[in-house]
């Protein structure tokens, strides 16, 4: 039985999901309040964005670790051409192609530099950062200006908010792209064994570029949409998003080893994390603790993962 | 016509081919050099079509270089390859499969966490709009799929499946779309007597669509199955290429051999010993099984006895040294005894504290430091902590490196401990704190040799303790062998070079699929039959 758990990761997830509303309503009825639920959704979304980027990442055997300095600074710079009344069309395309780029600026570190992914973007992840809080001077910058927020949380046909669409799209068009694309197959090849990926002819700083360019759009999209959230953006507004990121990608059943990705568990995932996040918040938990509990679940996470490893192992001597 | 000067048997021109057939694949002059050494002397090679052109030579002898030339996977230094009289330049192996070479390699390439169908079409997805037809996809495949005899859905991850059925889909993948050229690396090395006998209808049928065909292979009835021609390479020169119809298997082997194939035979180096074998070996291996890769291996050694263990890449060699010094999982089920006294060796650090040492044959990853310097190599992994040494037998243990009460590695006893080992194995460098790299590859092996010296160990494993190791640090290494066996070390030597196993060892085992399928007297043996039983 735990073993067949452990190998359908999307159905654990999802039974984690209804346990996990079990026992926040529970404890206080508000967690299943519509605004709460929209709240989810909401937060959901764009978490299910910016891990489905990672997916892609850690897919490749490697690691984005500046997707949340990339949604801060995409969130202050939108936020900061909002203020000067640049239309929001215009504003949506510059923030994209400045967060493909800071993608870009990963991959060639990568791929010119040879650094590993961890280390190129570790450093990048400090850059940009600091970048974030030349611009703003360390402020909050408001958003007066509505028409991003309803972009956001604005209702579809009165159902649910528009983010889900959003991220609905988001994965459809991620879905396509890694199993039906050459591409897709190319990113789980180089992960999977690299020197097979080399032997096919895939030409893996190609890949390597790719999938950082994707990782920093969408991080770039979950930075906006966050701003559109807040109706405010400083340059913190991503931090911590990318041990979140790397968290939903695991829980939802996405091997580090690379090789692999499950996009649905992604998403799925993201709803989990959102939903324990926001019902620690109704269940009058302080904040302070959220660290200590997404740290267990990312490590309780990583131990599933080690086990799945070991179970394969025995199973295959020479793999 | 066999000269018996050079050893070289050249009975092939152009004309002699199959009357009519066209040139597929020509290669003129190719030469490769690795650092100094020279791996391939001007080699010529044509390949024509609808033929199976078998190439075979000794472990060493060349024939990788070769085939990684022509397709792709490294470039020659000179020469030229043509293809259906255009000359071509493959700097990749993707050029050289759209050109047209197509190739089954020896080591396995397969994504394990893709499935079979993706592995086949990695690189070469059928697309429309740039989105991949997995449909058209699975249809193209079904007939190679079943031709091959693979059951497994195509929508299996490779990783699940058994190394057979790997080798199987490998070939799927190379034989999958068009190609002029196929090269075949020991594509049956896994396959059983069925299996095989499907690769050769298929390979039949392409020799019918005029494919050119290069087939590596140790077994050498295969070769005399099914080639029309043979390229022998020994020391990177072609010494043979003849017509099958024309020569047979001695003669392939002696070609293979070359001159030291009559040296080999008169009572050289043999060794000495008598082996006057006790009542209980003091060490031995009963029953190994290990998942699909060994199956009921026994094996003993006495004290003071060199024995071998031989075979084809493939065979199971490394893989039960691996599993004798705990690197490898055993079944539930094997017996290792030292003394009669059965022992669990499923750690190397147990195996160590057992005073067995294990020499590995992938110098460069497996063995060396490569940050530290020569003494540090030699003596560093004799130095053990307290609680290990406590669990350390006291024999082994008197042998360590001398840790003074502070914890604190004793600098003058690791210095005379290296001197000692420099002196007696002689490895030359000029200072015990140059870096172990600046070495050659054969004062390395003996730096990794001493390293286990040292310890006095009283069983040792040397798996190919000779490769990349010029003549005269062989012939060093054999002489610090022999002398450890006189010391009264048991030692098992596994080696993909009979010469050596017949120079250094009373008993071989000869391995094929995993299982032991004899166990020889090396004073009543020679590396003809050797290499026969190897080939099965």
């Amino acid at each position: 039985m735990f073993r067949s758990v452990l190998k359908s990761e999307s159905l654990a997830s999802l039974i984690a999901l209804v346990v996990v509303a079990i026992v926040f309503t529970a404890i206080n009825g508000r967690f299943l309040s519509r605004l709460n639920i929209e709240g989810i959704i909401v937060s959901a979304s764009i978490s299910a964005i910016v891990s489905l980027g990672m997916t892609f990442v850690i897919a490749m055997r490697a690691l984005d670790l500046s997707v949340g300095s990339i949604m801060g600074f995409v969130a202050v710079i939108a936020a900061t051409m909002l203020s000067h009344d640049v239309s929001l069309s215009i504003v949506i395309a510059i923030s994209l192609l400045a967060a493909a780029g800071l993608g870009l600026a990963n991959a060639l570190l990568i791929t010119w530099l040879r650094l590993p992914s961890f280390v190129a973007t570790l450093a990048s992840f400090s850059v940009i950062l600091g970048l974030s809080l030349i611009i703003t001077h360390g402020a909050t910058v408001t958003i007066h200006n509505r028409t991003l927020s309803e972009l956001v949380i604005g209702r579809i046909y009165g159902l649910v908010p528009s983010a889900a669409l959003i991220a609905a799209v988001v994965f459809g068009v991620m879905a396509m792209l890694f199993f039906r694309t050459p591409f897709g197959r190319h990113v789980a090849a180089t992960g999977g064994e690299a020197r097979a990926a080399i032997g096919a002819g895939v030409n893996i700083p190609r890949i390597t570029t790719g999938v950082f360019v994707i990782s920093g759009a969408l991080a770039g999209l979950g930075g906006i949409m966050t701003a559109g959230m807040l109706q405010n953006a400083d340059s913190t507004i991503g931090s911590g998003a990318e041990l979140m990121s790397i968290a939903v990608v695991v829980v939802g059943g996405t091997s580090l080893m690379g090789g692999r990705g499950n996009l649905p568990g992604t998403v799925l995932a993201g709803f989990l994390l959102s939903s324990i996040k926001s019902g620690l918040n109704v269940a009058n938990v302080p904040s302070l603790y959220e660290g200590l509990v997404f740290g267990g679940i990312l490590i309780t996470a990583l131990m599933v993962d080690g086990m799945r490893r070991t179970e394969r192992r025995k199973g295959m001597l020479v793999v | 016509m066999l000269d018996m000067q050079t050893f070289k048997e050249i009975t092939t021109s152009d004309h002699d081919l199959v009357d009519g057939a066209q040139r597929r694949l020509r290669a003129t002059g190719l030469r490769k050099r690795f650092g100094v050494v020279e791996v391939l002397h001007s080699v010529d090679l044509d390949l024509m079509a609808g033929e199976v052109h078998a190439l075979l030579g000794e472990n060493g002898a060349g024939k990788s270089t070769l085939i990684n030339m022509l397709s792709g996977r490294i470039l020659p230094d000179s020469g030229q390859v043509e293809l259906d009289q255009q000359v071509v330049n493959f700097n990749n192996p993707l050029a050289a499969k759209r050109a047209g070479v197509s190739i089954i390699a020896q080591e396995l390439e397969l994504v394990p966490t893709l499935s079979i169908l993706e592995n086949i079409f990695l690189g070469a997805e059928p697309t429309k709009f740039g989105i991949i037809r997995w449909g058209e996809a699975r249809e193209k495949v079904a007939a190679v799929l079943n031709e091959l005899g693979i059951d497994a859905e195509p929508s299996r991850l490779t990783r699940t499946l058994s190394i057979a059925d790997q080798q199987l889909v490998e070939i799927a993948k190379a034989i999958i779309g068009d190609f002029r050229v196929l090269i075949m690396d020991e594509p049956t090395s896994a396959l059983n007597l069925e299996e095989t006998s499907r690769l050769f209808k298929i390979i039949s049928r392409f020799k019918a669509a005029g494919v050119a065909i290069l087939y590596v292979s140790h077994r050498l009835w295969e070769v005399f199955d099914i080639a029309d021609r043979v390229t022998v390479l020994r020391d990177g020169e072609v010494v043979q290429r003849s017509l099958i119809k024309d020569t047979n298997t001695a003669r392939v082997i002696q070609s293979m051999l070359g001159p030291k194939s009559s040296l080999i035979s008169g009572a050289t180096g043999r060794p000495k010993r008598s082996s006057v074998r006790s009542a209980v070996p003091v060490f031995e291996v009963r029953e190994l099984n290990s998942g699909r890769i060994l199956t009921n291996v026994s094996i003993s050694v006495d004290a003071g006895e060199v024995v071998g263990l031989a075979g084809v890449l493939g065979s199971g060699r490394t893989e039960l040294c691996e599993a004798i010094y705990g690197l490898r999982k055993v079944d539930p089920g094997t017996k290792i005894l030292i003394k009669g006294r059965a022992v669990e060796l499923d750690q190397p650090k147990k195996s160590s504290r057992h005073g067995i040492f294990f020499l590995t044959e992938d110098r460069k990853q497996e063995g060396i430091f490569p940050q530290l310097d020569l003494r540090e190599n030699v003596v560093l992994p004799n130095v053990l902590d307290r609680s290990d040494r406590a669990k350390t037998n006291s024999v082994a243990r008197s042998n360590l490196v001398k840790v003074t009460g502070f914890g604190v590695v004793s600098a003058q006893d690791e210095l005379s401990r290296f001197e000692e080992m420099r002196r007696s194995l002689n490895i030359k460098c000029s200072a015990s704190r140059n870096n172990v790299t600046q070495l050659s590859g054969g004062n390395q092996q003996k730096v990794l040799f001493a390293r286990g010296r040292i310890a006095k160990p009283f069983v040792m494993i040397l798996s190919e303790p000779t490769r990349g190791v010029d003549v005269g640090a062989k012939e060093e290494i054999y002489a610090a062998i022999d002398q450890l066996a006189g010391d009264g070390t048991a030692i098992i030597v596994s080696s993909s070079e009979i010469p050596e196993l017949l120079r250094l060892c009373t008993r071989i085992w000869i391995l094929r699929h995993g299982k032991v399928v004899s166990e020889v007297n090396s004073a009543e043996t020679d590396e003809e039959a050797i290499l026969e039983t190897m080939a099965g």
